[in-house]
């Protein structure tokens, strides 16, 4: 019916709209082939290989079982570790990056962008060696060398314990939490934060009425941008956590590299990618709920 | 200067020498990384190409038995390159001097080094279809089994290669039996052990063996540290046991298995990066341990108390070996390259600055005594002779290894 409507048409606008669809078409196909090629075609390797076996000097032999799932399943330790690791982290990133972004967009006014540079000069210098830096700030020389000396505990240490790869992720991700809420919290219309306490709710409501809900997509984006690299973080908590903290990235370099067994480390990858859409899905309606509007992303 | 200073240099240092840890995986993915990048800004030699011949003139005479399989008395080596030449190897692992010698004597103008941080980071690439993009590397030489089953390495011809009749064939034949055609592969670069490192002052027992390294651990629990290398922590619970560190049998790995369960919780951290910056600062006092950074320790005055022992009842010998990849777009420089590299004063350079024992016998004779009598680079002859140094195979991927792995790394300090 569609086509018969076009067909009646004068033939000058169904060119116009043809050439309109095919500019469309120009201008998304170098992002769609970004998509197809470096997204959707490696999710769909790993996911053939994750029911595939291993050959016998490692990489892989087409085939079907189930056996790696299984197997993914009979360990699932490094899975909680993770889950633990990163729903935490991203509580403490919210606990500290909510504050600063909210100071930075409504008090800073003329160190604004001198806040903003600050919080982007860490990323002028290598992850690894900004991760390497906390083991002199955390270590022996460091403040566990101090905290020993002044209470006499010589077994004190921060390093290799779950406090210690908390904090290097929260050092790690913080400024992902921090640009989305400033962001959404720097268009917020300071009236209405006066136009609520003019009505007389106290500084909590307004809190909790007004700004939070403002927030909330800033709220939702920077939470995602934090939680997912989390989950697969290895260079953290192998550097900070001496190994102790045994993850979902050292599972998966174990499985990849030391094993050479991909279809293994394939179907953990796979796992991986369900928990986080399940807890990302889980998220998104659980702070939506009750919206009409649902944003997801302001970046 | 406060230790702090002395912490923030050594740092420094660890940063300029991404060696120290060949076998480590962050160091070698990061750090080396910044290495090469400062070395990458280091305006290079501009030495001009010479047209003097190259000055590694063939040997001649050597006694028979010290030949490769098939070393032909008439051998000659490649004088003519095609000018350019492709390493992947690990980083900052080939003498600087050296590579602009070769550079000039073989009028070498495009000298391209790739790095590799781990042989399974190799091998990954080569799987992905990576051949015909380099001409010599040196991983380590279990992987030349997997390697060759994959087809991504060229046959020696040994009669290109007058030097490789230098080396000393307990190495050249790494592989023994019916796999002794891979010997046909490589040609030996350097080779070191795995052992038992201690801050003497603070570890007063005589830690000689593996088993008493076991015996001790809990005495010092918290305290130790371990590479986070399958392959090397597996030879301390099968030696201490007296079994092959290559064994894939269930019931010897179940015992090492429960030595290891034992061992888990006194261990500080698994650790192949920064294990002596460990040692250093004390927080850990024993440790399962490679040569890389021990000799830095010992030199300096706060920590002399160092000392590396290589176990009484064995242990593994990796050795790393030169390769020419499947398909190599400069053959003849690859040859030139593997034959250069063996000249034995070449060979006794690489020695000196690498620190890792060479397999050339003409070379050893060029090698500063002290070198030759230090533990963390050269094994004492008798020890040598002993047969209590085992290579090592390829058995990392064998199923029940990555179980018991697995639940060792994951259970360590509690």
């Amino acid at each position: 019916m569609t086509s018969q409507a076009a067909a009646d048409r004068p033939n000058a606008v169904t060119t116009g709209r043809w050439r309109s669809r095919f500019f469309t078409g120009a201008l998304i196909a170098p992002a769609a082939l970004w998509y197809v090629v470096l997204l959707v075609s490696p999710i769909v390797l790993v996911i053939v290989f994750s029911f595939g076996t291993r050959n016998r000097t490692g990489g892989y032999t087409p085939g079907f079982t189930f056996d790696n799932y299984a197997a993914a399943i009979k360990s699932p330790d490094p899975f909680l570790t993770s889950l633990f690791l990163s729903t935490f982290g991203t509580i403490l990133c919210l606990l500290v990056g909510l504050p600063l972004a909210y100071f930075i967009a409504t008090r800073a006014r003329k160190r604004k962008a001198l806040l903003i540079v600050l919080l982007v000069i860490p990323f002028w210098t290598s992850f690894l060696i900004r991760t390497y830096a906390w083991l002199l700030i955390l270590g022996q020389d460091g403040v566990a060398g101090f905290v020993q000396d002044l209470t006499g505990n010589t077994s004190f240490r921060i390093l290799g314990t779950e406090p210690g790869v908390l904090l290097g992720l929260v050092y790690g991700y913080l400024p992902l939490m921090v640009f989305p809420l400033y962001v959404t919290l720097e268009r917020m219309d300071r009236a209405l934060v006066e136009a609520s306490k003019d009505l007389g709710a106290p500084r909590w409501s307004t809190f909790r009425q007004v700004t939070l809900p403002i927030a909330l997509p800033g709220l939702i984006t920077g939470s995602i941008l934090v939680f997912i690299p989390m989950m697969g973080e290895y260079v953290i908590p192998q550097l900070l956590g001496f190994g102790q903290v045994y993850t979902i990235g050292n599972a998966l370099y174990l499985r990849f590299l030391e094993a050479r067994n991909w279809p293994s480390g394939a179907a953990m990858g796979v796992g991986l990618i369900l928990i986080m859409l399940v807890v990302v899905t889980v998220y998104v309606w659980f702070t939506n709920r009750g919206r009409t509007v649902r944003d997801v992303s302001v970046v | 200067m406060t230790q702090k200073d002395r912490d923030i240099e050594s740092l420094f240092e660890r940063m300029a020498r991404a060696k120290v840890n060949r076998r480590g995986f962050l160091a070698g993915t990061g750090l080396a990384g910044l290495s090469a990048f400062i070395a990458a800004c280091t305006p290079g030699s501009t030495a001009a190409p010479s047209a003097a011949a190259p000055s590694t003139a063939p040997v001649a005479s050597t006694p028979a038995s010290a030949a490769p399989p098939s070393v032909a008395p008439s051998a000659v080596a490649v004088t003519e390159t095609e000018g350019k030449l492709f390493m992947y190897n690990w980083a900052d692992y080939v003498d600087t001097d050296n590579i602009d010698k070769f550079k000039k004597d073989f009028k070498v103008t495009d000298f391209t080094y790739d790095i590799f941080s781990s042989n399974e980071e190799m091998m990954t690439k080569l799987q992905a279809g990576a051949t015909g993009q380099w001409d010599v590397g040196a991983p380590t030489a279990e992987f030349v089994e997997a390697m060759v089953a994959g087809k991504f390495l060229e046959k020696l011809d040994w009669l290109k290669l007058p030097n490789a009749a230098l080396i000393d064939p307990q190495f050249q034949q790494f592989y023994k039996g019916d796999k002794a055609d891979l010997n046909n592969y490589h040609l030996p670069k350097d080779w070191g052990t795995t052992g038992i490192a201690l801050r003497t002052k603070d570890v007063k027992e005589d830690v000689k063996t593996w088993k008493d390294f076991f015996d001790v651990a809990p005495k010092y629990s918290g305290r130790i540290v371990v590479v986070n290398s399958p392959g090397d922590v597996f030879v301390a619970p099968l030696k201490a046991l007296g079994y092959s560190l290559n064994s894939v049998d269930p019931k010897e790995l179940g015992e090492a298995r429960e030595l290891l369960r034992k061992l888990a919780p006194h261990v500080l951290a698994l650790d192949s990066d920064t294990y002596d910056a460990k040692l250093a600062d004390e927080s850990a006092v024993m440790g399962l341990v490679w040569t890389g950074g021990i000799d830095d320790l010992k030199e300096k005055p706060e920590t002399a108390d160092t000392k590396y022992v290589i176990p009484e009842d064995g242990t593994l010998f990796w050795m790393d070996t030169w390769v020419i990849f499947k398909d190599p777009p400069h053959p003849n420089s690859a040859y030139a390259w593997l034959n250069f590299i063996q000249d034995p004063a070449v060979q006794a350079k690489e020695t000196v600055t690498n620190r890792y024992a060479t397999a050339n016998l003409e070379a050893i004779k060029l090698v500063p005594k002290e070198l030759l009598n230090n533990p963390t680079v050269f094994v004492p002859p008798d020890v040598l002779a002993s047969g209590k140094l085992e290579g090592a195979q390829d058995v990392s991927t064998d199923p029940l290894r990555v179980e018991i792995w697995e639940e060792f790394s994951s259970s360590i300090g509690h």
